[in-house]
């Protein structure tokens, strides 16, 4: 088998293209919520070796969030999360950290979420035209969201309405990120790639609770949470296929990617880019060591092209 | 702050069922001081650039653990810190079974520690159970710069008693047990009420009770002192990004939320409380 040196792998990818284009120097993209707004970490080591980041998601107007009392959980494997969408706002995001962006190479999308479907149009015409934003990420899958997301991804007419508000509001190439909380996702899938989205995130996270058997009470202070990390990466990696068998424009994996095997396994069940995301917290180094292991998986395995994984599993 | 594997020095049990254990990587403390923390993933990942799999990958327990900056050394091979812990869940159960060679992934330093004003004298610090972690390196480095100390130190009972023999024997030390096998009978309330007007500030680590309580004393108090509390709170990332560890304090007049890892852990007790 031959074997490509490093300079020789060939990791772009195209997640849009016309007139929408968004092309990533290579799959590994950081997952929203997960990186807050990139400029923490870019203290810390070379984000701009990233494919792309993707913001934490941001509302219209700053948000507080769920109420005091405890947000996150461990469970087996995983987490659960109930931030309830606390963000900064999109004025605050214009003007303090869109100029940052537009200095940076890798590219960074922007996480949106409305509390009504024609705000998913209102925010994606304030982020048309800004240097530093290369893409939107539509949120209509948290499970978190007092109004809003998962809701609405739910629903295959609403999910399809918020993504055509967004498509007419904007030329930003637009991911929608589907949520696992549904009977068919490959019905949600076609409504929203009917409806204009250039590429699909799949999936957010799981709903989920835990509970304290000493106090007899529900751990998380709003009950449900979203559950993420390893424990979920069978449902994902199960939800990616079946949505790749479903439409044709590019798919993002993400639920539980730790390592450069995670995210080939998604690339091989039909992804062309992948999201690291919990796997941040443990490692807040873990989308470049994702990437790195790729590229071990790919000299190991005499793979030039990344792009020939795409569905290889498949066949 | 920097990412990267700490070596185990030394570990024991050093009181009751409390654990000392030292590290050696001293960029994981540079420019640390008293109050701030580190993130520690406490499972068994030989290693972390895992494209290969090539070392043991655990995902379990998920989330790195933060932990107070106990106390800071001169080691043989550069600075060594430690931390000082009771074993109370299965990351502590796990950190205590690392032996000197091992190590252990974290990254720091975290967060805002204690800030003691330049025109400071006499400081009132006051520990209620392993809260006493981050107020002993206060206290070395308070001594060390003249400065007079007081320290309370609360627990349950003598076995959770931090040992005064190990402290500077500058610091004027007053315990409480809440049985009575050890100093005086009762929390440490009480001597805090007594001492807040001889302190020029107070700095505390301890239970939310604890802290809502001396937020109650400091209210009624003739005497206004800032009392700067260390809060604890579940944190996902400990560096700002998850959000997960938000607390509502009051800020000019109304509430805001704030992230203990990147905001605090440092808040004054009236804020909070």
């Amino acid at each position: 088998m031959p074997s490509p040196s490093a300079d020789a792998l060939q990791l772009s990818v195209e997640l849009a293209s016309g007139k929408h284009s968004l092309v990533l120097a290579n799959p590994v993209m950081a997952a929203s919520g997960t990186f807050s707004y990139g400029v923490e970490y870019a203290k810390v080591f070379d984000i701009q070796r990233l494919g792309a980041i993707v913001s934490k998601t941001t509302t219209l107007r700053p948000h507080a969030g769920s109420p005091p009392g405890r947000r996150i959980d461990e469970t087996p494997a995983g987490m659960l999360n109930s931030i309830g969408l606390q963000n900064i706002g999109i004025d605050k995001l214009l003007r303090d950290l869109a100029p940052a962006w537009s200095r940076w190479r890798v590219p960074v999308v922007v996480s949106i979420l409305g509390a009504a479907v024609d705000e998913y149009g209102a925010c994606a015409a304030r982020l048309e035209g800004v240097a530093g934003i290369a893409g939107l990420e539509l949120n209509i899958s948290s499970p978190n969201a007092r109004r809003g997301g998962m809701e609405f991804g739910q629903d295959a007419a609403t999910a399809a309405a918020v993504t055509a508000s967004v498509v007419r509001a904007c030329t930003l190439p637009v991911i929608v990120k589907l949520t696992p909380n549904v009977g068919d996702i490959a019905a949600i899938a076609r409504a929203v790639v009917d409806a204009g989205a250039d590429a699909l995130c799949v999936v957010n996270t799981l709903q989920a609770m835990s509970i304290d058997a000493r106090a007899r009470r529900p751990n998380i202070t709003r009950t449900f949470a979203g559950l993420s990390g390893p424990a979920i990466k069978p449902v994902a990696l199960r939800m990616v296929w079946q949505v790749a068998s479903a439409v044709s424009v590019p798919i993002i994996g993400c639920g539980g990617i730790v390592d450069g095997i995670d995210a080939v396994e998604f690339l091989l069940a039909g992804a062309t880019a992948v999201q690291v995301g919990t796997a941040t917290f443990r490692n807040p180094r873990a989308p470049l060591d994702v990437l790195e292991g790729i590229e071990a998986y790919m000299r190991a395995e005499g793979v030039a092209d990344v792009r020939e994984l795409v569905g290889a599993a498949r066949a | 702050m920097n990412i990267g594997y700490a070596t185990v020095v030394e570990s024991e049990r050093l009181y009751g069922e409390t654990w000392i254990t030292w590290f050696r990587a001293p960029e994981l403390a540079r420019g640390a001081y008293p109050g701030q923390f580190l993130m520690l993933r406490c499972s068994d990942d030989a290693s972390y650039g895992c494209g290969s799999r090539a070392g043991a990958r655990a995902d379990d327990p998920l989330l790195p653990r933060p932990m107070s900056y106990h106390r800071l050394r001169d080691g043989a091979g550069g600075a060594e810190w430690c931390l000082l812990y009771d074993v109370v869940g299965r990351g502590t159960a796990w950190l205590a079974g690392r032996r000197p060679g091992d190590r252990v992934y974290a990254w720091g330093p975290l967060g805002r520690g204690y800030e003691v004003g330049h025109a400071s004298h006499n400081l009132l610090l006051v520990a209620g159970g392993i809260g006493v972690a981050p107020l002993v390196w206060l206290a070395d480095d308070a001594v060390s710069r003249g400065l007079n100390v007081t320290m309370v130190i609360g627990g349950r009972s003598a076995a959770q008693i931090f040992p005064s023999a190990l402290l500077p024997k500058e610091v004027e030390v007053v315990v409480t047990t809440d049985d009575g096998s050890s100093g005086r009978a009762g929390f440490v309330t009480e001597p805090f009420g007594e001492l807040l007007e001889w302190c020029d500030q107070a700095f505390a680590c301890g239970p939310n009770a604890m802290f809502a309580a001396m937020a109650a004393v400091a209210r009624k108090a003739r005497v206004r002192r800032s009392v700067q509390v260390l809060l604890e709170e579940r944190m996902g990332c400990g560096t700002g990004i998850c959000y997960g560890c938000a607390v509502e304090v009051r800020l000019r007049g109304g509430r805001t939320m704030k992230l203990v890892c990147k905001d605090g852990p440092r808040f004054d007790v009236r804020d909070v409380w």
